[in-house]
């Protein structure tokens, strides 16, 4: 077969078909392509301001490796002015976070930026493989809300991170299958940030296809680590990640679609569930929350089940209810909204402990620090009493607790 | 054989056997019906005047003579028997339309008989039967439309017959996908134009639960979210009917056990075709896809299913009056007032004149997708 011309120049030989929309380009055309799509998001959104110190949060994937590639070109290309800085945090998760760390350490090197790398032990006093042992693989993601923390220490107030139109995607469907109309509401910003935080986190990327990512670091040669986190995913958003792949297949634009479809539901959930009102753009907590892309927010998996059996519970305590009318057939208006559909509010407050945006008086992440550090032993961990044995030992307790249990 | 002696009780009235699990409780056919009857008319309470001398709202019931519509229309019929029966007031009363089964779908089942049986069960009420053509009838201006939006694949020829013309249109769009969804708007259409002309201020729409949690996410994968607000929630669709889904609370499940109890329906509906195993993915339809994930997610988590539905209808009608809206399928052009997001700008290249919405976009023969 002869060779196909590039779609947009239509000279040079094509070698890649777009997964977005199957165009089939030249590399030239697709890097340029691509590169100028990420700019007219910056622009059309005015993403940043001249002069703005922007602290790109680095993990070695692909994601943040082209997100760090992308905006040093752009920078350089139209001149942003932006004071650009690499920002790891060091999750302690062993054999993963080391090599990666290590493709971000080259690529300090490679775009001639600052980097700093930032260690769960040293934001929060514990690994992820710490955290994992005590509380096991579930509601484990505080990995954005680290990059938050880092940022504030830095002095940094803009953290730009690698989420794709797949993760944007994703969330949108996850959401929707959730029923979190909170979430739906603010999942699909670019900016995510609210009144209650200084810090400002935003996606560049986000009408990036996952797979034009891979191709943009395969064509450009860039250096990245390739290893999926080790956490399974959390039951909606793999359910949600399965439908939108098979919807790939059927429409490649699907991926965009949806997320221009979560874009405009977004700004129709009703004032008084989208939580804190006042900012249009609250939800920095959204991705430590419930998990966040390809690599975070990974859980055991049964929260379908979980939430399956709540709603049944609900519906069971509908069908006992009984509806008491008042007499003279006077009528009594249910609290209800001003759409007449009946709603939750969710409000955004400070975290008590670290002032950390949080629905809860205290977050997330420090609830988790409490429940940790009342299981951690006083005193150092001594020699001859290893991680394994007090894990065994807590396991037997489980056990034999259980058998008391079913005894009686 | 005793008369109370009953083996196991319908759990509701304790006067009959049980003949049918539903949501785990035994029940009869009969406490069956009225369970599922009482999650429809709590749907229509707006329609029910308080005297008998209150107005009387017209509505419209599109029939496609398949399970969920024609058990809507057998309860709502049930429900008016016995309101006439006892002197109560009826509060609105409807017609039923029916659009020949065999001129949207290719497969053409011969569908007379089921129709014959609908006016012999249901002969009170008026009854129209049209084919999916005479929209060129119906709505006019549709011819303009369609050959506007589908630009150079398709060259209307007046002098055919309107059956000729909308298969060759509907011939000139390539992907399932597309064909399904341009169809959809299509049809709505008609029934909307029909229900305007016959006076109908409403339309009553046989979606389950579980064909509207399949349509909130068809309806997001399409890029159409904005119009759930009046496809799958009940509210105002943008030609000024209503449009209310009254079987919202009822699992398809729960509507086929329905028709099972109801002999007269039996002749009525026509089955569905059960799906077939050998289809790839990318040659489903999304809206299929989407059936079959709410089907088979739907065994295991009904409610999770179920509640989808429930958090679409939640959103708040789009607010954006007088803003431009899509010629063909009448949602909004751009975004919705508040949404700051710029995937419409992305689509600079598909370069199309701005008249239809980004869903109708993406459907358009010309795209390559």
């Amino acid at each position: 077969m002869a060779p196909t011309a590039c779609f947009n120049c239509k000279e040079a030989r094509a070698v890649i078909i777009r997964p977005k929309n199957r165009h089939k380009l030249c590399r030239a055309c697709f890097i340029k392509i691509f590169e100028t799509e990420v700019h007219e998001t910056i622009i059309g959104t005015n993403l940043f301001f001249p002069g703005e110190r922007v602290a790109i949060g680095a993990s070695g994937g692909k994601d943040s490796t082209v997100l760090a590639a992308v905006l040093k070109t752009l920078n350089e290309r139209y001149n942003y002015g932006l004071d650009l800085c690499l920002l790891s945090i060091d999750e302690g998760i062993r054999g993963y976070r080391d090599d990666s760390l290590e493709t971000v350490k080259r690529n300090a090197v490679q775009y001639d930026m600052p980097l700093d790398i930032l260690g769960y032990s040293e934001l929060y006093g514990w690994t992820m493989d710490q955290v994992v042992e005590q509380v096991g693989k579930k509601g484990n993601c505080t990995y954005c809300g680290a990059l938050d923390r880092g940022a504030a220490r830095l002095g940094i107030k803009h953290v730009v991170t690698g989420h794709n139109a797949d993760d944007v995607a994703e969330t949108v469907m996850m959401n929707l299958l959730r029923g979190d109309l909170p979430r739906l509401s603010r999942g699909t910003s670019i900016v995510t940030s609210s009144d209650a935080s200084d810090i400002k986190r935003s996606k560049p990327l986000k009408y990036a296809y996952e797979k034009e990512i891979v191709l943009y670091a395969h064509h450009r040669q860039l250096d990245y680590f390739t290893t999926e986190c080790i956490y399974s995913p959390e039951a909606f958003r793999g359910s949600a990640r399965t439908l939108i792949k098979d919807l790939e297949k059927i429409r490649p634009s699907s991926i965009l679609d949806i997320v221009k479809s979560g874009e405009d539901m977004a700004a129709l959930v009703p004032v008084e569930v989208r939580g804190a009102g006042k900012s249009k753009q609250s939800g920095a907590e959204e991705e430590s929350a419930g998990g966040c892309g390809s690599q975070n927010g990974r859980t055991s998996g049964g929260e379908m089940a979980a939430m399956e059996k709540q709603l049944a519970e609900n519906d069971e305590a509908e069908s006992l209810e009984t509806e008491i009318k008042l007499p003279n057939g006077s009528r009594v208006k249910a609290n209800r909204g001003p759409t007449g559909k009946a709603v939750k509010a969710q409000t955004i407050k400070h975290c008590e402990r670290c002032n950390y945006i949080s629905s809860q008086r205290i977050c997330k992440a420090c609830t988790l620090l409490d429940g940790l550090n009342r299981n951690r032993p006083k005193t150092a961990i001594e020699v001859g009493i290893s991680m394994e044995d007090e894990e065994g030992s807590s396991t037997l307790m489980r056990q034999m607790e259980r058998a008391q249990l079913s005894a009686t | 054989m005793p008369a109370k002696e009953l083996n196991k009780p319908c759990m509701e009235c304790k006067d009959a056997e049980f003949e049918l699990t539903v949501r785990k409780r035994q029940l009869c056919s009969f406490c069956f019906k009225r369970f599922v009857s009482h999650k429809v008319q709590s749907r229509l309470s707006v329609y029910r005047a308080f005297g008998l001398d209150g107005p009387k709202h017209q509505l419209l019931l599109p029939v496609s003579l398949g399970v969920s519509s024609s058990v809507l229309l057998h309860i709502l019929n049930s429900d008016r028997q016995y309101r006439l029966g006892s002197g109560r007031p009826l509060g609105y009363d409807f017609k039923i339309l029916v659009i020949e089964p065999s001129t949207i779908a290719a497969t053409g089942v011969p569908f007379d008989q089921n129709y014959e049986a609908l006016q012999k069960n249901f002969p009170m009420h008026t009854i129209t039967r049209i084919p999916f053509h005479s929209i060129f009838d119906h709505v006019p201006e549709v011819e303009g439309i369609l050959q506007e939006y589908a630009g150079s694949k398709f060259i209307d020829d007046s002098t055919r017959s309107n059956e000729e013309r909308l298969a060759a249109f509907r011939a000139s769009i390539s992907t399932p996908t597309s064909r399904t969804d341009v169809d959809t708007v299509l049809l709505t259409r008609l029934i909307v134009e029909f229900a305007k002309k016959s006076g109908c201020e409403s339309v009553m729409w046989g979606d389950s639960d579980s064909r509207l949690a399949a349509k909130a996410l068809a309806g997001v994968a399409k890029g159409r979210g904005a119009s759930l607000t009046w496809q799958v929630s009940d509210g105002m669709s943008p030609w000024g009917v209503r449009f209310e889904y009254p079987l919202r609370d009822l699992f398809k499940a729960e509507l086929l056990q329905y028709e099972s109890v109801c002999a007269e329906l039996s002749d009525i509906v026509i089955p569905d075709q059960p799906p077939s195993e050998n289809v790839l993915t990318k040659n489903l339809s999304i809206d299929e896809l989407m059936l079959r994930y709410v089907q088979n997610q739907g065994a295991k988590y009904p409610g999770v299913m179920a509640n989808v539905a429930r958090t679409a209808n939640k959103l708040n009608p789009s607010t954006s009056d007088g803003a431009p809206t899509c010629a063909l399928c009448a949602s909004l052009l751009g975004n919705v007032k508040g949404n700051s997001g710029v995937t419409v700008a992305n689509q600079a290249e598909d370069n199309h004149s701005s008249q239809f919405c980004y869903g109708c976009m993406r459907s358009r023969p010309e795209e390559l997708c």
